[in-house]
Order: structure tokens, then sequence, then C-alpha cells
């Protein structure tokens, strides 16, 4: 863990039902934060998905999630999520 | 029936969806040009979810992968045919070994996510003059090429020309197309109507290709849906001949003949095939064969 590299990737878009995530690491705890305007009705629902997907994906260095939520259905959030964190381990090359 | 596929960006929530609530026929998710090259890798995870999800109505379900001279192609058939969609429409074939590619690479993907063999079928664009001329030999490529159609933009541009009001030049290209798919046994798709505001010119285009033969067409946007089915909606006197047609050559096969006849004309398999085509337009059952 190199706290002194940090790296950023992002996923998503600001459109209707979509969000934007954007993953920031290596930190020294992990953290999310959410925002939009239902975020705080959702909130927890959405840390449960978003711990799900980075456990899914193996995902073992702690990171700063955020959430830059447009009413994304959990599926959406979860497939941003991926893409974000796909990019941030340099799995994509774009 | 084929009648309306819309397209839906690939990388958009929304309509990706909520796109199958204006019941189209069928539903084109959109990998190629839809989605810029930088998120095409956030879209097939989009696209993957919404396909695990399966919420899609009635609608058939296709993806439009990207074409073989991209690096993308594989990756897009590798996600998306192991979720179980009903077929790949493919951007630009020119000849029949583009098909063959597709087919392998489908096949391999069928076999190692335990999808049926031969499950996932082929939509064919034809997007230039080659792949125009190659129409029959591409139809035919294939057991799973189900449907033909002619690119609309990029064929204009690889014939020189520009889309015009009328279409005129894509007339004899569809000419072509419908001829090389009837004689492949296959579907043919015309092109998208690109003025979303023209209901009068979609009106007419989709009468046109209807005529030709067309199974219907590509559609950009929700409101073109009620118009072309309108347009490929049987008149009354179409479903009232028809239903004599289906219901006389159900009363024959009960009384064991072969042929029939109505009003003094014979019915043969052909006519009472276009027959139960017509009363399914009109969402009408068939009588069933006691």
């Amino acid at each position: 863990m190199d706290l002194n590299n940090p790296k950023t990737a992002q996923a998503g878009t600001l459109e209707s039902m979509d969000c934007v995530v954007t993953i920031t690491g290596p930190e020294k705890n992990g953290v999310i934060e959410i925002t939009g305007s239902a975020s705080a009705r959702f909130e927890t629902v959405m840390k449960k998905v978003i711990n799900e997907t980075l456990d899914g994906l193996g995902a073992r260095e702690p990171v700063r999630v955020h959430v830059q939520d447009n009413g994304a259905m959990d599926i959406v959030l979860g497939a941003r999520v991926e893409a974000a964190y796909k990019r941030y381990i340099g799995e994509f090359t774009r | 029936m084929r009648r309306t596929m819309l397209y839906l960006p690939g990388n958009n929530p929304n309509m990706l969806l909520r796109g199958h609530l204006f019941e189209p026929d069928g539903l084109v998710i959109d990998l190629e040009d839809a989605v810029s090259a930088s998120e095409k890798d956030s879209a097939r995870i989009l696209v993957r979810e919404a396909l695990r999800r399966g919420e899609f109505g009635k609608c058939e379900v296709t993806v439009r992968i990207n074409a073989t001279d991209t690096p993308h192609w594989r990756d897009d058939i590798a996600v998306v045919v192991s979720c179980g969609i009903s077929g790949v429409r493919a951007p630009k074939v020119d000849n029949a070994q583009t098909v063959r590619d597709i087919d392998e690479e489908i096949s391999a993907v069928e076999e190692k996510s335990g999808v049926p063999q031969g499950s996932t079928k082929i939509f064919c664009l034809l997007e230039s003059a080659l792949g125009v001329w190659n129409a029959l030999d591409i139809a035919k490529a294939s057991p799973r090429v189900t449907a033909i159609l002619p690119g609309g933009e990029d064929l204009a541009a690889d014939l020189r020309t520009n889309r015009s009001k009328d279409g005129v030049e894509l007339e004899w290209i569809r000419r072509m197309i419908i001829v090389a798919a009837r004689a492949a046994g296959v579907d043919a798709l015309d092109t998208i109507f690109p003025r979303v505001n023209d209901d009068d010119g979609l009106r007419k285009e989709a009468g046109f290709v209807k005529q030709l033969g067309y199974d219907g067409k590509s559609v950009i946007h929700p409101n073109q849906i009620p118009i072309i089915h309108e347009v490929y909606a049987p008149t009354e006197k179409e479903i009232e001949t028809a239903r004599r047609i289906v219901e006389a050559a159900s009363a024959a096969a009960l009384r064991g003949l072969g042929a029939v006849s109505l009003d003094g004309r014979m019915i043969d398999a052909p006519v009472i095939k276009r027959a139960e085509y017509t009363l399914k337009r009109a969402g009408l059952d068939c009588p069933k064969e006691g």
C-alpha cells in the first residue's frame, strides 16, 4: 500500500437513473461517501451494494468510494462501482 | 414479429431499463456507435447487469456489438452471449467470412457458458456497397443469421452520397436486400428513419418498405413505434380474408384434405402462412387444429 501515490478512477454519468462513482486510494481505512437527492434515504442499501460489489471483485486495499447519485438503481450502482474499481486497478486500459 | 426494433444506448441506464415500456417488438442495446471508445468497458458491465436482470417485457432482446475490425467485438460477445440473448446485431458485415468469424466466437461462448448451441442469432448490418452486393452469401453464411439490414448513414457515405428526404439513394439497396433475404429464408429489416419529428415522412417510408416485403424497421425514438405499428397493422378486409383462409385450412386439415379452395381459389401453404402472419400482426390467435 503506497499512501504517497494516490490513484483516482471514475465511472458513470450524472444522467437520470445514473451515478458517478469515484474511487481514490489507497486509504488507511475504507470510506464510502454518498451525495445526491435521495442519498440519505437509501444510504444503507447503497453502502451494502458497494461493499458487496467490492468484495465480489476481491478488493482488499482500502479505498475511498464517492458516489454522486442521480437515482441509480442497485444494478446501475453496482455496475458503476465495478467499472470504477476495474479502472482503478488498471484492469481496463482505455 | 420484428416490426419495430428500438435502439437503446448501452451506457444510458434510463433508456436501457425503461426502453421496453414503449412496447417495441424488439430492443437493440447498442454497444457500438452510441458508446464512446473510452466508455466501452463501463457500458459492457452495465449492459451485462441489465441483461441479467432480464426485465424487458415481451421484447426480443438483441445487442449491437462493435465491428470485427475493432478490439471490442470479442469482449462484447463474451459478455452478452453468456447472458442468453436472442441475438447480436453485427455492424459492417461485408462478406460471409465476417459472419463465420462471429459465428465461431459465439459458438465458443455458448459452449463455455452453457447457453444452448445455436440459440444466439445474428442480425447482419450491411453498411457498404460490398456488403450489399454480398447480401445473399452473408445471409446464407451461417444458420444463425436471422435477418439482414441495410445500414443508413454508413451506406450512404460508401455510395458517395447522403441521406435524402425521399431516400432515393437507398431504393435499390432495399430491393436487393429484400430479394437476398427471401432467397436465403431470413428476415429483412429496414434501417432507421433519422428525422424523429417527421411523422409523415416516417409513415411514407414505412409504407414503402412494408410493400417491398420488409418485416420491420429499426427505430431510434419511441415516438416512431406506434406509427410503424399502425402502418404494419392489417386492414379489416385483410384480417377477414386471413381469418377465412386459416379457418378453411384448419377445416380441410380436420377432414384429412391436403388441398383446400376458398372462393374458387386454391390455397397453398405459403398463402396460409401469410394469412397466419396477418392475424398475428392484428394481435389475433390462429384457430388450432382439432
